[in-house]
């Protein structure tokens, strides 16, 4: 699948199989998506607090440490050493002033500068580096980073906009609703998920699913297709916002919705719904805020709980879904325990998305199974212009996922 | 030489109460798997990168007998996950008096999964750290940890762990 590939659908609304299944599908994505002109999320400041504080992340596939450098800076490099390649930070967080190679020493401060070469000028007068060998034009691999309302993203390249621009001002104010205070972190958690990681994008990006799939959201009022409900992009249609307020919403037309569907069951009753009893963080009623930053980062909110998920991918079929997990510094200990109770509802074993991990698991073994030239349909919400919508009986989203990405992948696009 | 344990605990029933735990899961009778509980028990996981950092993200949080048969209902009746037998093999277990007249129990866990088409997988491993009370029934537990080793998640936890 090179250039000269063709996508089948002008408008986006259909989406060959095979880009979750080809090998060299995956191996353009770490050039053309992950070493282009996108940002990628790395970590949160707040994850720095001090000079030479460090995390582990990854842009596309490739492992980069990210730091606090001594003047208060960000920088991140990828984590191989500039002798022969080693890793060189061999923790996923800690603190070092500088980073030694554990094979043979050489040693970079906190600005990637090789400071430190062993035997640099050989040992009793024999051997060592040439007199040609400089330090300074070894330093490590550097990315290039920004950040936005304490958001840090990476890039190799030198062209992409500033990040805020990127990010765009339909999508930052989402953002900023979010980050109107400090936040803390309440944890991580991990999944392997079996499936491509642009299957996650989708399933994230897709309000259509949500009121399907989701019975626990449904019943419990958290999301509901009737309800009050968003879908809106920035202007290359890459990045997206769904948001749901539980505003104007009839029983009536929920009784509609769920017509001869098992999802919503108006007799569920849970034995203890303590868990639902928690102040909301904002009085605008949102129950339901998903946040897509292309490529690959979702932030979020689901009822009271807020998480950035960074969509990483292992390999062509798997990937790693981490969650970090954050609550408001200063609120009360009553509304960081609902937050805790209310884990129950995302992360791995949570009511709602343990069943996106197997949505993805389903999608994946599906499309295995069928040929080359197959699509999916992503018709809800109609075909023609990809544009935002006033209801959550929609696609669109997707498709402008699809039209940055192929893009992006640099594939000419079938005329209509 | 075995710790004692405060009465009326009796060595053999902590040691049932812990193996029921796995076989009421492993032996497709969860609708069992609460009344291993007090009403007001609590049962958790917890990934040992949290733990380890301090944080307090519980991966599951049950806090009421309530929560746990609310899952079971869900599990049964509304979740969508990938149908699996589960086999829960159990080691080192050390009990010990809590000095609050309960039983403090450690013990190692690996979980084994298997499809229906029969093949098996190793999914999780870890430990539970567990407090265990006297009731009229016998013991049961005041609270259940699950710290897993296995944080990274093979995909998603349904059942309890
Ligand atoms: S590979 Fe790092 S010092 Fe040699
Ligand atoms: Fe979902």
């Amino acid at each position: 699948m090179n250039s000269s590939f063709e996508w089948p659908s002008a408008d986006f609304t259909r989406v060959p199989y095979r880009v979750f299944r080809d090998e060299k599908v995956h191996a353009r994505e770490a050039e053309r998506l992950f070493k282009g002109p996108f940002w990628s999320y790395l970590c949160l400041d707040i994850e720095l607090p001090a000079a030479g504080d460090y995390v582990m992340s990854y842009v596309g596939e490739t492992q980069v440490f990210v730091t606090r450098t001594e003047e208060g800076g960000v920088a991140a490099f990828v984590n191989s050493c500039a002798h022969r390649g080693a890793q060189l930070v061999r923790n996923l967080r800690g603190n070092s002033l500088s980073h030694t190679c554990a094979y043979h020493q050489w040693c970079f401060d906190l600005e990637g500068r090789l400071i430190g070469v062993p035997q640099q000028r050989g040992v009793k007068g024999k051997g060592g580096m040439g007199p040609e060998f400089d330090r300074d034009r070894h330093g490590l691999k550097r990315l290039r980073v920004d950040s936005y309302k304490g958001l840090w993203f990476g890039t190799f390249s030198d062209d992409v906009a500033p990040l805020a621009d990127y990010i765009g001002p339909r999508i930052t104010p989402e953002i900023d609703r979010i980050f109107d205070r400090p936040i803390k972190i309440l944890g991580y958690y991990r999944q392997r998920i079996p499936a491509n990681w642009k299957l996650y994008l989708e399933n994230v990006k897709d309000p259509y699913h949500a009121g399907l799939l989701h019975l626990f959201h449904v019943t419990f009022g958290i999301y509901r297709p009737t309800m009050s409900g968003r879908v809106f992009m920035d202007e290359t249609n890459g990045h997206s916002v769904l948001r749901t307020a539980d505003i104007g919403e009839r029983q009536s037309d929920v009784n509609e919705a769920y017509s001869g569907i098992d999802k919503y069951r108006a007799d569920y009753r849970l034995a203890d719904a303590s868990m639902f009893d928690v102040a909301p963080d904002y009085d605008d009623r949102v129950t339901n805020m998903i946040m897509t930053i292309f490529p690959n980062l979702m932030l979020g909110q689901v009822a009271n709980t807020f998480q950035v998920r960074h969509v990483r991918p292992k390999g062509l079929k798997e990937f790693e879904l981490y969650w970090t997990y954050f609550g408001f510094a200063d609120e009360d200990e009553t509304a960081t325990e609902g937050k805790l109770r209310q884990s129950n509802f995302v992360g791995p074993a949570g009511y709602i998305s343990l069943e996106d991990g197997e949505a993805g698991r389903l999608v994946q073994i599906g499309t295995d199974r069928r040929s080359d030239e197959d699509c999916s349909i992503v018709e809800m919400g109609g075909r023609g212009e990809i544009g935002d919508a006033d209801t959550l009986a929609t696609e669109v989203a997707l498709r402008g996922f699809w039209k940055r990405y192929v893009g992006a992948m640099g594939w000419d696009v079938a005329p209509c | 030489m075995l710790n004692p344990l405060p009465t009326p605990f009796d060595r053999e029933a902590v040691l049932a109460l812990l193996a029921e735990h796995s076989l009421c899961l492993d032996e497709g009778r969860i609708d069992q798997w609460p009344d291993l509980f007090v009403d007001d028990g609590i049962y958790r996981v917890l990934s040992r990168e949290n733990v380890e950092l301090g944080l307090p993200a519980p991966l599951v949080y049950y806090y009421s007998r309530g929560m746990m048969r609310d899952r079971v209902t869900a599990l049964r009746d509304a979740l969508t996950f990938e149908p699996v037998y589960t086999r829960h093999m159990i080691s080192d277990i050390r009990l010990s008096a809590d000095g609050a007249g309960q039983v403090e129990a450690r013990s190692n866990f690996a979980i084994y999964q298997t499809t229906e088409e029969g093949v098996t997988r190793l999914f999780a491993v870890g430990g539970y750290r567990d407090v265990i009370t006297a009731t009229p029934d016998g013991p049961r537990f005041r609270e259940r940890c699950a710290i897993v080793d296995t944080f990274g998640v093979q995909n998603l936890i349904a059942l309890p762990l």
